[in-house]
């Protein structure tokens, strides 16, 4: 009698972890749901709105395709800066430890926390001329207010902690002793970081391009502040929908989600060439 | 040849004191101590990948101790090989090449050779990340060896291996050293490894060299407690010496030869030189009845506790020998400790044994 119970048991046991498996699992997609839901449903709404003609028409005007295309190189040049200055930024934070790290780790994330029309306010005010730094840069003749100049910089400001936050994690990956290799093999400190220690975090770099770009393109709220014109993508939507309503705002927020999620597919395929030797 | 002269290095929370160290290229030369004892930082340091607070790094007489990494001409094989991970196996062995100013049929022929020695054809185009464990350390070698360096230094460079591979690599290690002719330094956690490959070594605690010499010395003829505890005498107890035997309590055991020092001093014997004495041979010095209190088997071998006289001794035996003597706990047996294998350690400041 007693052998006889495991003999019994056994052969159902599997069957019955995996029902509790898929009992599992089909809470957490229940639970998972809403979420989900939350974001497609809008977007799915935006985009099976406007009708073919309106779409067509969003397409042939002259204001949204230059609000388009301005949100879109912006938004690029914005990601280009980060990297230029990002980059070298997120690899000290990553490989040394200084006094007063801490607080550089945390005055980059700031741009984060802050609200952005706060942002915009605080970029003009150290760019007007009552400001010694504002004065500066009008005798270089840069102007922020009202100038690519103007959406370019908040546009950076807002992308800081996305691209150096995700490459400083990617340089964190990339083993010490890898550049320590390659320095006892011949390579200077400049020659390592590019042969090495770059292409290993170049994932890292594109991810953190993507998430800054992204969030660039969807800024608004310092930008109106710094420059309503020239308009990009997201004030136009939004005059467009304070002056016109909903039925005219969807079109250009059509066309905007598309070309935002071409160019993130495009960056991802990016990031997974394999980098070469140079 | 490679000279360590008073070598300090300060890193947050260690220091490496006044290290001294002559490796010459004959030399095959092991690094032993604790983990956390310094060791792997002292290779680093010889590298230059640390920086040193004083003290000096000659090798073949010129002074490296200021250059950095990539101008000292050494080459450094570590524990997980360190292979770049987005190249080939084939672009990790020729990375260093345009730094050495190599011209092409040299650096072609240095190259086949490599590979061909460390058999790697059949490898070269793969990617690192699908290589065994054995395929790795072999094309970290050749990616340092492709640079002729001045002395290798291996940072426990089979501790990641399978055993099969760790055979191989052993025998391709020590062939290597003969071949090449320049000082080997090698980091081990392992004194069958270190046995095998180093001819000359140093221990290493908390930043210091504790004994510096020949490995057989290191392993039979340590110079103080630490380094008797740490090569494995477990037997380790404080006696008196005087007349050419040492005294644990009741217990006399006769010591190879008369020691200049007489008085309180400890005796040091490896568990595996206590074996059972020879059934029905003659009785000779230093055989004593030992009761066996413990037996704790690990395999092939068996830890053996043992007490005689009110003293408590550990012995190494094969399975094979617990089994063909009958050794239970409880049960009395005649043992037998060589008394070239006693090691008494004098007092700091007294004459050695050695001396």
């Amino acid at each position: 009698m007693t052998g006889a119970g495991p003999r019994v048991l056994l052969p159902s046991f599997p069957a019955m972890k995996s029902g509790r498996d898929t009992l599992f699992f089909s809470l957490l997609f229940f639970a998972s749901l809403p979420l989900v839901l939350l974001v497609v449903l809008p977007l799915a709404k935006m985009l099976a709105e406007p009708g073919w003609v309106e779409l067509r028409d969003a397409m042939v005007d002259a204001d949204v395709l230059r609000a388009l295309a301005r949100s879109v190189w912006t938004s690029l040049a914005a990601s280009m800066i980060c990297v230029l200055f990002g980059t070298p930024l997120a690899y000290l934070l990553a490989r040394k430890d200084f006094p007063g790290k801490r607080m550089v780790e945390g005055v980059v994330d700031l741009p984060i926390m802050i609200p952005h029309p706060v942002i915009g306010i605080a970029i003009l005010s150290l760019a007007g001329r009552h400001h010694p730094m504002g004065r500066f840069l009008q005798d270089l003749g840069i102007q922020i207010m009202g100038t690519y100049t103007g959406i370019v910089t908040v546009l950076v400001f807002v992308g800081i902690p996305f691209f150096v936050n995700t490459t400083k994690a990617g340089f964190e990956s990339v083993p010490v002793r890898l550049e320590k290799a390659s320095r006892t093999l011949g390579a200077g400190m400049g020659s390592t970081f590019i042969r090495v220690t770059l292409p290993l975090t170049w994932p890292h770099m594109v991810l953190g391009m993507i998430m800054c770009t992204a969030r660039a393109i969807s800024e608004f709220g310092a930008i109106v502040i710094v420059a309503y014109h020239p308009m990009t993508a997201p004030v136009l939507i939004y005059e467009r929908f304070t002056a016109y309503g909903l039925r005219y705002s969807q079109p250009v927020c059509f066309w905007l989600i598309i070309i935002s999620f071409l160019l993130f597919v495009g960056m991802r395929l990016v990031s997974r060439f394999r980098a070469v030797d140079p | 040849m490679i000279e360590v002269r008073n070598l300090t290095v300060h890193v947050p929370g260690f220091r490496l004191h006044s290290i001294d160290l002559n490796v010459g290229p004959e030399d095959f030369f092991a690094l032993i101590g604790p983990t956390g004892s310094g060791k792997s930082l002292l290779l680093e340091a010889m590298a230059g990948l640390v920086p040193i607070k004083a003290g000096r790094i000659l090798v073949n007489g010129e002074d490296i101790g200021a250059r950095s990494p990539e101008r000292r001409g050494l080459g450094l094989v570590y524990q997980d090989h360190a292979l770049f991970p987005h190249l080939s196996v084939r672009e990790n062995i020729l990375f260093g090449v345009r730094y050495h100013g190599l011209d092409r049929s040299t650096a072609h022929s240095r190259f086949n050779g490599l590979v061909h020695r460390l058999d790697l054809g059949p490898i070269l185009d793969r990617s690192t990340t699908h290589l065994s464990g054995g395929e790795r350390q072999r094309t970290a070698l050749a990616r340092s060896l492709m640079l002729q360096p001045r002395a290798l230094l291996l940072d426990e460079p089979l501790s990641a291996l399978d055993p099969v591979f760790r055979d191989d690599i052993r025998r391709l290690l020590r062939s290597l050293h003969e071949e090449l002719a320049i000082p080997f330094i090698l980091v081990s956690h392992d004194f069958s490894e270190v046995q095998y490959l180093a001819n000359r070594g140093a221990i290493l605690h908390e930043g210091i060299i504790e004994q510096n010499g020949a490995v057989r010395s290191l392993f039979e003829r340590p110079v103080n407690r630490f380094c008797a505890r740490f090569v494995g005498m477990k037997n380790l107890v404080a006696c008196h010496v005087q007349d050419g035997w040492a005294r644990v309590d009741a217990l006399k055991i006769r010591i190879p030869r008369p020691l200049k020092w007489e008085g309180p001093a400890y005796l040091a014997i490896r568990p595996e030189d206590i074996g059972p004495a020879d059934e029905g041979g003659r009785i000779c010095d230093n055989e004593f009845t030992a009761r066996v209190t413990a037996l704790d088997g690990q395999g092939f071998i068996f830890h053996v506790s043992l007490e005689v006289e009110g003293v408590s001794l550990a012995a190494f035996w094969t399975r094979r020998t617990v089994d063909r003597r009958h050794v239970r706990p409880g049960h009395d047996i005649l043992i037998h400790i060589p008394s070239d294998a006693v090691h008494v350690l004098c007092p700091e400041g007294a004459e050695d044994a050695d001396s």
